[in-house]
């Protein structure tokens, strides 16, 4: 697989975050570089969310997303997530990192796709 | 036959930048490591006279007396015989003295910068001496209506060969030490390579401190950008003027075609063009210029050796003229808002390699995995 080689958070990417290892949530996250900022989407569909705010240090390669989603009782909740990206040369790099969506704690990982 | 075995000598040296500019696919840079040298000296047990590197193997002792036989790469055999050269400039069982850059991997493989016949003294397969220039160069060819050819004149064989540059750096008149593959001497000098946004920057010295080792020339991906007039090995015209076209026919790297489209259709904007190697061109002439306006470039090539990124907004304005037969002027401006400050500007020459046709070459044959040992 070639790798794509501009910015490298634009794309769709593919995993899960949890708790714990066997609580893991589905996440696709489709991101764009504008020039400017980094905008995007968790989820894409009628449950989408849009990211507010991705940053992306480029001194150490950590992103940092925030966004705001709804509960499944449908209240206001808060995604801030901080990870390392990592194998940037690579087609498939990744980004792990600590999830916090509310009061729950977690760990997240996302694949390029 | 008695048999004369010798010592190999492993010098370290400071900074060395004069990586021979061997046509590469196999990056002498990711290879072989110009910051050392190593001095070999032996009996000549083989010789690869095989496009598109040429090996020599020589058989030489250690200091613990121990023979190992190490793999020479010493150049492109078909630039090798234009310099005069020929497989029988060697032969086996001659003992040769070597110098260059050894591999970066344990193995026993050296990048030749001189390769002595050790018996007389003989520098084997140096570069010819450049040709004095013409007192005054020939005029540049017109088609009957009075436009520029940019290919030979009729009834003329001929491409476009050495560039005067392989590396792309923003016109600014100070040169900037780098090797043949972009591979800065000292990194503080990116911010003067080109007008890089933050991301860029950093992306471009991870390339460089990784040593270019994931550039996908590497890999025979096609070399989109302006990389296609730094490349080994030309490049040629074919203008096609009855159907408004010209094809740029690429001698290096995967030795692939570019079309560029004179027949006054409108340029694609970079938003609604597919995404390819090498974007959507259209041209036309302005007086002895011939401008191409370029956009739907993909992500997934560098558009320069060294590592330099782009992004799918990237735009490219190129001009061609040919001031003399033997001269190609090539001036690009590269414009991509999300990946540099503002539009830039670079420029090269490129000489005409008369009465000759492009080799063949193919970058499948030249990658890591194909490589003899």
């Amino acid at each position: 697989m070639s790798a794509q080689e501009g910015h490298p958070l634009t794309g769709t990417w593919g995993g899960d975050w949890g708790a714990s290892a066997t609580q893991r949530n589905h996440l696709t996250f489709v991101m764009n570089w504008d020039g400017k900022n980094v905008t995007g989407t968790i989820n894409p569909g009628p449950d989408s969310i849009t990211l507010a705010s991705v940053f992306l240090d480029v001194a150490n390669w950590t992103v940092r997303f925030e966004a705001d989603a709804k509960d499944a009782a449908g209240k206001p909740v808060h995604i801030s997530a901080e990870g390392k990206l990592e194998d940037i040369s690579s087609y498939h790099r990744k980004i792990t990192g600590s999830w916090m969506q509310g009061t729950t704690r977690g760990d997240f990982k996302l694949t390029r796709d | 036959m008695k048999r004369v075995w010798f010592n190999i000598t492993v010098v370290a040296f400071g900074i060395a930048l004069a990586v021979s500019a061997i046509s590469a696919q196999r990056s002498n840079t990711a290879t072989y490591d110009s910051e050392r040298q190593v001095k070999l000296q032996g009996p000549v047990t083989r010789i690869d006279w095989v496009n598109p590197r040429a090996f020599l193997f020589v058989d030489v002792k250690d200091a613990n007396g121990t023979v190992m036989n190490w793999a020479v790469d010493f150049g492109n055999p078909l630039e090798l015989e234009r310099d005069g050269w020929k497989k029988s400039s060697l032969h086996i069982g001659d003992v040769v003295t070597v110098e260059g850059s050894p591999a970066r991997s344990q193995s026993k493989e050296a990048l030749a910068k001189t390769v002595v016949l050790t018996s007389t003294g003989k520098r084997l397969f140096a570069p010819a001496p450049a040709r004095p220039a013409a007192a005054a160069p020939a005029p540049t060819p017109r088609w009957p209506d009075g436009q520029v050819r940019l290919g030979p004149a009729p009834g003329k064989k001929g491409y476009w060969g050495t560039p005067s540059s392989r590396v792309f750096v923003e016109n600014k008149g100070a040169k900037i030490p780098m090797n043949d593959d972009g591979l800065l001497r000292d990194l503080s000098d990116a911010d003067r390579v080109a007008p890089f946004q933050p991301w860029a920057k950093a992306l471009y010295l991870n390339r460089q401190r990784n040593l270019l080792k994931d550039d996908p020339l590497g890999r025979c991906l096609p070399q989109g950008g302006p990389r296609q007039f730094q490349m080994p090995n030309g490049f040629q015209f074919i203008e096609q003027r009855e159907i408004g076209r010209i094809l740029v026919l690429l001698g290096g790297g995967d030795r692939n075609w570019r079309a560029i489209y004179t027949d006054g259709r409108p340029a694609v904007p970079a938003a609604e063009a597919v995404l390819t190697y090498y974007g959507t061109s259209t041209g036309r002439w302005d007086k002895d210029t011939l401008v191409v306006d370029s956009a739907g470039y993909s992500e997934r090539f560098w558009m320069a050796s060294g590592g330099l990124p782009h992004t799918e907004a990237l735009h490219l304005i190129e001009r061609f003229s040919r001031p003399n037969y033997d001269t190609l002027k090539y001036e690009v401006t590269v414009d991509d808002p999300r990946t540099y400050t503002r539009p830039w500007n670079a420029t090269w020459t490129v000489q005409w390699v008369p009465d000759k046709e492009i080799e063949e070459y193919f970058c499948e044959d030249n990658s890591e995995h194909s490589f003899i040992r």
